[in-house]
C-alpha cells in the first residue's frame, strides 16, 4: 500500500501505519497499525516483551521504525525528531532531572517553546496548583516521595498542551494503595484536558478500566483491539481469550456448520459455537473458542445445547466471586465463577454438569497456519 | 547487617589507624615544613627564632612574584585545555561510542599509557618533540613545513603540550565517570519535552557532569602546580615554575626559602580546592 492510496484523516490524533522495528535479527514489533481519534484513551496491553514500549518508542521518535509511517495530527512524521513532534511522555521512572527544581522542571517544556518568562511563571504556578503541588515548587527530586514525583513528571508532561501524551507505566511504579485514585485523576484530566493518551501497561484492570480503546498485543503484533467490553466479550484469538483473566480456551477440530452454528469436537466432548461473522473453517481444521468463567451454568436443563461433565477440584473465595477449579476428560481444567454471595452449591470433589447458553461461546479466528 | 554509627566506638577504633597514618605521614611533615619556613637566623637547629622574615624576602622579590603568576599562568592554561579536550573525549567515549566493545577498547587505549610512571612519560616525550623527532618528521613527511621547528624542545609549548597529553585523563575520567551515571531517559526526556541536542547538552549534560568537571579540574591544578618532572625533562632548565624552584633551592641547600615556596605552594593548592569545594560538594557526588 502507497500513501496515495490512503486518504489522510485530519481528525486523528495519530496514526500508525505497518510499523516495523527490528533490533538485529530480533523483531521488536511488527505490522502493527493502529488509528487514534481525538482526544481517546488507549491503552496498550501486552504481556512482558511483547513491544508496548517499543511502539510507544517510535511514536515518539526515541526509536525509528523500520518500516511503516507514523502521523501525528494527520501529518507524516515517521522520520523526524523528537522535539519535532507533537507529543509528550511519561517515562515509568519519571525521569525528573535532578539538578532542576519541581518548577523549573514543569517549565522547561514552556521554556523550549520560547515563551516570555512571565507567561511562563504564571503558567507553572497555574498547573502546580491544579495538580497540588504547589508547595513542592522549590524542592528538588530527591526531595520527592514516589507519588510526588509522579504529579511533577505528569504536570512536566502536561504543561504545553501536547496533542499525544504517551505513558510507560505511568502508575506502575505507585504503591497498590495510591494507584486506584490516581488512575481515577488521571482519567478525569484526560477527557477534561481533551488530549490524547496512549497508556501502556501490563495490567489488564488497569487497560479496561480506562480505555476507550484497548490494544492487545502480544509477540510484537497486535492480537485484538477495540472496545475493552469488545474485547472483553469477544477475544478475538486464543491468545487474547487466555490472557484476560475468566475466560475457559477450548481447542478442538472443526465439525459441520448448520444455521450459523459450528460444531467443534474436543476432548471434553462436542459443542456448538456460533460463527458470527467468521467463515466457516474446513472440516477437521484445529481451532479454539472460549468461555467465560462467570458465564457457566450449573446442572443446566435439557434447552441448553452445551454440557460437561466435570469433577470439582478446588473452590475459592475472592469475596466479590466463588471460583471453582473442575476438571474434565483428559485432564482438561474449567473455571466457574460464581457471583453474588450465594452459598456453596459445588463442594471440592463432587460430580457435577455445567453448560452454557449457545451464544456464550466465542469462536476464535482460526489460528495462522 | 549491622551499620557503623558515627561516632559510636567501632567507628572510633575503625577509623584510628588511618587517622594515625594520616597524622604521621602528612599533618607532621607539613607541620615540620611549616615550622622551618618560620625560622629566623642562618644555622640549622630547632632553637631559631620564629619569624616572617623568610616570607617577606621571598614575596619582595619582583621576579619570584613574576614566577608565581607564571606558574598561574601555565595551570590555568593547561586546565583550560586538558578540561575542553578532556570533556569531548569523554563526551566521545560514552555517548558517541555506541558499542560497548569498541567503548572499552578505546577507552583503554586511552588509559593504558597512564600506567607507567609520569617521569618515564615525560622523559618519552623528549624524542618526541626533539629536533629529530617524531612530530618534527612526521610534519616535514606531510610537508606541512621544511626545517625542523626547534621551538617543540626546551620551550613552553613543548612542556605545555607534554603536560596537556599527561593530564587530560585526569581531566576527563571524573566526566567520564558522571555522564556514565546519567540515565538515557533523561536525555529522551528533555527531546520529548522540545530540547533540540544542543540544548539538551547545555540544560541537562552538562549540568549534571559538572561535579566531574570540577574534580577533573583540581586533579589537574594540583599536577601541574606541583609538576617539576615535565618542566625540568622536556623544558630543560630554561624554565622553572614554583615546583622546580622547590627543587632549586633545596639543591642550594637553601632550607629556609625551600621550605617557604612549599608552603606557599601549598596554600595556593589548599585556596585552589576550597574555591572548587565551593562550587561543587563532593560528599553530594553519587548521591
Ligand atoms: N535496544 C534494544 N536492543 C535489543 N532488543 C531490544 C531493545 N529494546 C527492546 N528490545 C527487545 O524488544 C522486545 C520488546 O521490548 P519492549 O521494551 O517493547 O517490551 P514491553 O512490551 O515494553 O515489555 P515490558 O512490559 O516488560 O516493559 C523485548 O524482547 C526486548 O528484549
Ligand atoms: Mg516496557
Amino acid at each position: 500500500m502507497t500513501l496515495a492510496d490512503v486518504p489522510v484523516i485530519p481528525q486523528l490524533d495519530l496514526e500508525l501505519r505497518h510499523i516495523r522495528k527490528r533490533y538485529g535479527d530480533f523483531v521488536a514489533v511488527n505490522d502493527v497499525s493502529l488509528q487514534v481519534g481525538k482526544g481517546q484513551f488507549i491503552c496498550l496491553l501486552g504481556p512482558s516483551g511483547c513491544g508496548k514500549t517499543t511502539t510507544l518508542r517510535c511514536v515518539a521518535g526515541l526509536e525509528e521504525p523500520d518500516a511503516g509511517d507514523i502521523l501525528i495530527g494527520g501529518r507524516e512524521v515517521t522520520g523526524e525528531p523528537p522535539w519535532k513532534r507533537d507529543i509528550a511522555m511519561m517515562f515509568q521512572d519519571f525521569a525528573l532531572f535532578p539538578h532542576m527544581t519541581v518548577a523549573k522542571q514543569v517549565g522547561f517544556g514552556l521554556e523550549m517553546l520560547k515563551k516570555p518568562k512571565a507567561q511562563i511563571a504564571a503558567r507553572v504556578a497555574e498547573v502546580l496548583k491544579a495538580f497540588e503541588i504547589g508547595h513542592l515548587a522549590e524542592r528538588r527530586p530527591a526531595q520527592l516521595s514516589g507519588g510526588q514525583k509522579q504529579r511533577v513528571a505528569l504536570a512536566r508532561a502536561m504543561v504545553t498542551e501536547p496533542r499525544i501524551l504517551l505513558l510507560d507505566e505511568p502508575i506502575g511504579a505507585l504503591d497498590y494503595s495510591l494507584r486506584e485514585t490516581v488512575m481515577l485523576e488521571l482519567k478525569t484530566l484526560q477527557k477534561r484536558s481533551g488530549i490524547s493518551f496512549i497508556w501502556v501497561t501490563h495490567d489488564q484492570n488497569e487497560a479496561f478500566s480506562l480505555g476507550d480503546h484497548v490494544v492487545v498485543m502480544n509477540h510484537a503484533r497486535i492480537e485484538q483491539q477495540g472496545r475493552p467490553d469488545e474485547v472483553l466479550s469477544r477475544p478475538r484469538t486464543a491468545f487474547v481469550a487466555g490472557f484476560i483473566q475468566g475466560n475457559n480456551v477450548l481447542e478442538g477440530k472443526a465439525g459441520l456448520v448448520r444455521d450459523g452454528v459450528l460444531e467443534v469436537m474436543t476432548a471434553l466432548g462436542t459443542f456448538r459455537v456460533p460463527l458470527l461473522d467468521l467463515a466457516p473453517p474446513a472440516a477437521g481444521s484445529a481451532l479454539s473458542f472460549s468461555v467465560r468463567a462467570e458465564r457457566l451454568i450449573e446442572r443446566p436443563g435439557e434447552d441448553v445445547p452445551n454440557r460437561i461433565a466435570l469433577r470439582c477440584i478446588t473452590v475459592e473465595y475472592f469475596g466479590a466471586f466463588r471460583r471453582h477449579v473442575l476438571e474434565g476428560a483428559g485432564g482438561t481444567v474449567v473455571k466457574y465463577d460464581q457471583f453474588g454471595a450465594l452459598p456453596q452449591s459445588i463442594r471440592e470433589g463432587e460430580n457435577i454438569v455445567l453448560g452454557w447458553s449457545l451464544d456464550n461461546g466465542v469462536l476464535h479466528r482460526a489460528p495462522p497456519a | 547487617m549491622s551499620t557503623i554509627r558515627l561516632r559510636s566506638p567501632a567507628a572510633f577504633w575503625l577509623a584510628l589507624p588511618a587517622g594515625l597514618w594520616m597524622a604521621l605521614a602528612v599533618v607532621l611533615p607539613v607541620l615540620l615544613i611549616v615550622w622551618v619556613s618560620l625560622w629566623g637566623g642562618t644555622s640549622v637547629s630547632p632553637n631559631n627564632p620564629i619569624t616572617f622574615d623568610n616570607y617577606q624576602r621571598f614575596l619582595s622579590n619582583q621576579n619570584y612574584l613574576w614566577l608565581i603568576g607564571d606558574t598561574l599562568v601555565q595551570t590555568a592554561m593547561i586546565m583550560a585545555i586538558t578540561g575542553v579536550l578532556g570533556y569531548c573525549i569523554a563526551y566521545f567515549l560514552t555517548v558517541k561510542v555506541a558499542s560497548p566493545g569498541w567503548r572499552v577498547a578505546l577507552f583503554l587505549a586511552f588509559v593504558i599509557p597512564f600506567w607507567t610512571s609520569t617521569l618515564i612519560r615525560a622523559i618519552a616525550f623528549v624524542p618526541f618533540l626533539g629536533v629529530n623527532g617524531l612530530l618534527n618528521q612526521a610534519l616535514m613527511a606531510i610537508g606541512l613545513i621544511e626545517r625542523p621547528i626547534q621551538a617543540f624542545l626546551y620551550s613552553r609549548l613543548g612542556i605545555s603540550m607534554a603536560q596537556v597529553s599527561l593530564y587530560t585523563l585526569l581531566a576527563s575520567g571524573p566526566v567520564v565517570y558522571m555522564l556514565n551515571s546519567i540515565p538515557p531517559a533523561l536525555r529522551e526526556a528533555a527531546m520529548t519535552l522540545k530540547a533540540p541536542p544542543i540544548i539538551v547538552f547545555w540544560r541537562i549534560i552538562l549540568p549534571l557532569t559538572l561535579p566531574g568537571i570540577v574534580i577533573g579540574q583540581v586533579l589537574v591544578f594540583l599536577n601541574v602546580l606541583a609538576d617539576f618532572i615535565t618542566v625540568t625533562t622536556v623544558g630543560g632548565n630554561k624554565l622553572a615554575f614554583l615546583g622546580n624552584l622547590i627543587l632549586l633551592f633545596y639543591e642550594g641547600s637553601q632550607i629556609r626559602a625551600t621550605a617557604v615556596v612549599s608552603v606557599l605552594l601549598m596554600l595556593l593548592m589548599l585556596a585552589g580546592v576550597t574555591l572548587a569545594l565551593r562550587v561543587v560538594d563532593i560528599r553530594k557526588i553519587g548521591g
